[in-house]
């Protein structure tokens, strides 16, 4: 659907149309197997490990002498530490929400742009995570935080967004895990394959260049958790990847909230009004796209994937952006309105404030961010040149930015009390901080480009498969002049199963439905393949399994429990009336508790990809199949496990070999060892 | 085809997964046990004193009243450590060439004090007033214990937070008439149900929500 509404038909192919599965699997895995632009690479990781050892020294001091070293006083308790968590976990919720709304919108060009997407959002997480416990007066007390059982005999305030926020950040955490590393599961998959056929190739070189070309497979083997692309897996790994991506969505609306509500929850001028917690969520989204887009056009242009991220890639982000541009505008837009037609003296003195006061270049900077060079992608050749997107993308990074600390400082430096009014200036060691958390994201981005692949591999093969079926017609082709080789003499092994060779989806598909009458005591079939195998699913009795129920009892009974405990905290074992809020004050617990939910439902999701699947499973007979590692390629396998003796394995293959050439006949049978 | 990994590496992964979940839930709970434990507590740990003092001979043997030694217990926030006079007033008089007691003879002779272990200690951030509690009807055994059964004297408890939050929000329960607060063997009486609101109300105690205001303690 959003295919349609956002990709117009102008801007060329969503992918080159040379591209191949194998082609496909080849250039992405190339990057982390052999690590092109070395170089390049080692200079930008220097500068990136410097700026995290910035950070460290900076974390360093602040824990020696404490968070006064960053010029926040009595009045402006808050700047830069809470600007800078609020921005990267705008950019982490914004990215968040771009992967997961094209993942569920099935919009199919989203294959080249998602996992940079969900990495991005994985790694602002991980930026933003350390902020709340650093800017904490003895940051290492953070579980206080936390409804743990404590010898206080106390409970955290649940109706406080700042508790709110504790949670949703662990909750944010899970999710972009989850989202990052089951949407990669099956390109870890392909890498190990492709580290192992290079490991084996240097099977003839020195000891020590093998074991370690062998321990590289191995170590992307463990992370795969011995994925082997068979149709259950895929039915099951599709329905969590969108799954975990319907929970992001939630996550991110729950995130903005908490952040947002701790401001608009006060009664500062400036921060209480119901426009800011939109504003918030807006803006995040939109600084998340820009940093996207930059991040996106830098990769295409450093590995040279301009036939993977193509031009009609770039043409959508610069259409969202220019959406997002505009619903910026809007809210400032609206602020200012709705503030000086109907607001009290002193919004209308904080908005005036922004503008003329002292922080005037701050404001400037967010309002000509964020709404002035989007509109630049009304032009549909600004939209297709690389730099002219990166460019917005930065601008948009740096305008929420300083919107942060426009909406922080301008309110904080002149409170209702003239007694308390303090002024607040540039800060050195809040910049080096922010600067230093920097280091640490692109340090963990430099390190991802290096060993994982940083464009989706199933999702560009998918949209390669949809775009050019006659590439199986041709290696069907190939394949009808392949000798068959059901073999005569098994030996004297026990047999573990038989196995057959495809070269589609389809053709495996119908020689499962031809074999589908035998009795499963017998034999238990299976398909394997590089994408998922929705056709085969009828023929081997999965169909209507569901992932769902196992996400729907965990989400419901983690969210249900954590209110129930909010409500048994707060209304009767630690009764705590303050701020003349009643009692049962349950509208606060709904926050975290969604937040909540999310995180247990992520991890009954886990739970069920591995169980379901019987995974992880690093040692499997399946393997043994000759040519097996194309499983993850471009060949499809049919495996027929014997389960009992009257598996008449020479009637099996007979049988597959005498279905139709265009219709299923395999391109080689064989026999398969215990 | 070869395989990548032999078969027992499936039994280690799993095992290794395993025991990372069984740690994921074993550290916190190994944390917090250590946390509770007398090791770290104190409690029940008798440390060495520069004179084996012993409550149980003095005080539950020969029967020395609290305030004897203590003697601004009642009165102001500090119950207060006795002066080496305090030990003279007798052991000038008996005891005089016990070995044990010489350090008591030292200092009462150079004009230094004992320097005393302390056992029962609070962070700097609560305040604790023993007079207040000691005359509106706590018992030095509720927080000390039994301490006239004690050949050394150990901490009896651990002063951690909900240690005291457990009789700030109940008082009744544990608030005694004015001639058992020196009892140390005091058990609640079988009518405290009914007897220790009748109490509260009669000391002025403001319990509950008054009681468990984070100023009364952090001030």
């Amino acid at each position: 659907m959003s295919g349609a509404l956002l990709g117009g038909p102008s801007a060329g192919p969503l992918i080159g149309p040379e591209e191949t599965l194998q082609g496909i699997g080849g250039a992405v895995a190339a990057i982390p197997l052999t690590h092109p632009r070395n170089r390049r690479w080692w200079i930008a990781f220097a500068g990136a490990v410097a700026l995290l050892g910035v950070f460290g020294f900076t974390l360093g001091y602040l824990l020696y002498a404490g968070p006064g070293v960053w010029a926040n006083n009595n009045a402006v308790v808050w700047a830069l530490d809470i600007a800078s968590y609020d921005w990267w976990i705008g950019v982490a919720s914004g990215s968040l929400l771009v992967s997961a709304v094209l993942l569920l919108l099935g919009a199919e060009w989203r294959g080249a742009v998602n996992r940079i997407a969900e990495t991005l959002a994985l790694l602002a997480t991980a930026s933003a995570g350390l902020y709340p416990i650093i800017h904490l007066g003895r940051p290492w007390f953070f579980f206080w935080n936390l409804p743990y059982p404590n010898t206080y005999d106390l409970w955290p305030q649940f109706r406080s967004p700042l508790l709110w926020d504790a949670i949703d950040i662990v909750a944010f955490l899970v999710i972009c895990v989850s989202l990052w590393f089951i949407g990669m599961l099956p390109d870890l998959a392909t890498l190990r394959d492709r580290a192992f056929v290079e490991a084996m190739r240097q099977s003839d070189a020195k000891d020590r260049t093998r074991k370690l070309a062998l321990l590289r497979a191995q170590i992307y083997g463990i992370v795969a958790s011995g994925w082997r692309g068979s149709a259950a897996h895929w039915q099951i790994w599709v329905q969590a990847y969108r799954t975990v991506a319907l929970l992001g969505v939630l996550l991110v609306v729950s995130v903005q909230t908490g952040a947002s509500v701790m401001l608009a929850g006060s009664l500062m001028p400036g921060w209480h009004s119901t426009l800011l917690p939109v504003s918030f969520l807006v803006n995040a989204v939109y600084s998340g796209v820009g940093v996207t887009a930059a991040i996106v056009v830098l990769i295409r242009v450093v590995y040279g994937l301009d036939s993977l991220v193509t031009a009609r890639h770039l043409d959508v982000l610069g259409r969202l952006l220019l959406c997002l541009g505009c619903a910026s505008a809007y809210c400032y837009a609206a602020e200012y309105f709705d503030t000086f037609l109907n607001g009290d003296a002193q919004a209308r003195a904080v908005l005036v404030r922004r503008m003329t006061g002292d922080h005037a270049l701050v404001s400037w900077t967010a309002i000509l961010g964020l709404v002035l060079p989007a509109q630049v992608l009304w032009s549909a050749r600004a939209r297709t040149t690389p730099l002219a997107i990166a460019m917005v993308g930065l601008l948009v990074a740096a305008g929420a930015y300083a919107d942060h600390v426009m909406v922080l400082v301008v309110t904080l430096t002149q409170d209702f009390l003239p007694s308390s009014r303090l002024p607040y200036g540039p800060d050195p060691w809040g910049i080096a901080t922010f600067a230093g958390s920097i280091g640490l994201f692109l340090t963990l981005l430099l390190l991802f480009l290096r060993y994982l692949p940083a464009v989706s591999i199933i999702e560009s093969r998918r949209l390669a498969l949809a775009r050019a079926p006659g590439t199986a017609a041709a290696a069907r082709e190939a394949a009808s002049r392949a000798t068959l080789r059901p073999e005569e003499n098994p030996g004297p092994a026990p047999l573990w199963g038989v196995s057959a060779t495809f070269a589609s989806h389809a053709d495996l598909a119908a020689a499962l439905q031809a074999v589908s009458g035998i009795s499963p005591d017998q034999v238990h079939l299976d398909g394997h393949g590089p994408v998922p195998m929705p056709r085969t699913l009828r023929a081997l009795g999965l169909e209507g399994r569901s992932i769902l129920p196992y996400a729907l009892a965990g989400a419901l009974l983690g969210g249900a429990g954590f209110y129930a405990m909010c409500i048994y905290a707060t209304a009767y074992d630690y009764v705590f009336l303050i701020g003349g809020r009643p009692r049962l004050s349950w509208p606060s617990f709904v926050v975290p508790s969604i937040s909540f939910a999310m995180t247990t439902g992520c991890i009954a999701i886990h739970l069920a990809l591995l169980v379901l699947n019987r995974l992880p499973r690093l040692n499997h007979p399946a393997f043994n199949i000759p040519g097996f590692l194309r499983a993850s390629d471009d060949r499809f396998f049919l495996s027929a496990e014997a389960r009992s003796d009257r598996f008449d394995a020479a009637r099996f293959e007979r049988r597959l070999t005498s279905l139709p050439v265009e219709a299923g006949r395999p391109l080689e049978i064989r026999r398969i060892p215990r | 085809m070869a395989q990548l990994f032999t078969p027992g590496a499936d039994a280690i992964y799993r095992l290794a997964l395993m025991t990372g979940v069984a740690c994921l839930v074993g550290l916190p709970v190994l944390a917090a046990g250590i946390v509770r434990s007398n090791y770290v507590t104190g409690v029940g740990i008798a440390p060495a004193q520069p004179v084996p003092f012993s409550h149980k001979h003095h005080s539950g043997e020969l029967g020395i009243d609290c305030r004897y030694c203590h003697t601004t217990v009642d009165k102001v926030a500090s119950a207060g450590i006795p002066p080496t006079h305090t030990c003279m007033t007798c052991h000038s008089q008996i005891w005089t060439g016990s070995d044990m007691l010489k350090p008591v003879r030292d200092s009462y002779a150079q004009d230094k004090p004992l320097e005393w272990v302390r056992l029962n200690k609070l962070p700097q951030y609560v305040y604790y007033n023993h007079s207040v509690h000691v005359t509106k009807g706590i018992g030095c055994s509720t927080c000390h214990g039994d301490v006239t059964s004690m050949q050394l004297t150990y901490r009896a408890n651990a002063f951690e937070m909900q240690f005291c939050l457990d009789c700030h929000r109940a008082p009744e329960k544990y608030v005694r008439t004015p001639d058992q607060v020196w009892n140390m063997n005091w058990k609640p009486p079988a009518d405290q149900e009914t007897l220790g609101p009748k109490l509260v109300a009669q000391y002025h105690i403001r319990g509950g929500a008054r009681l468990t205001e984070c100023g009364i303690c952090h001030r």
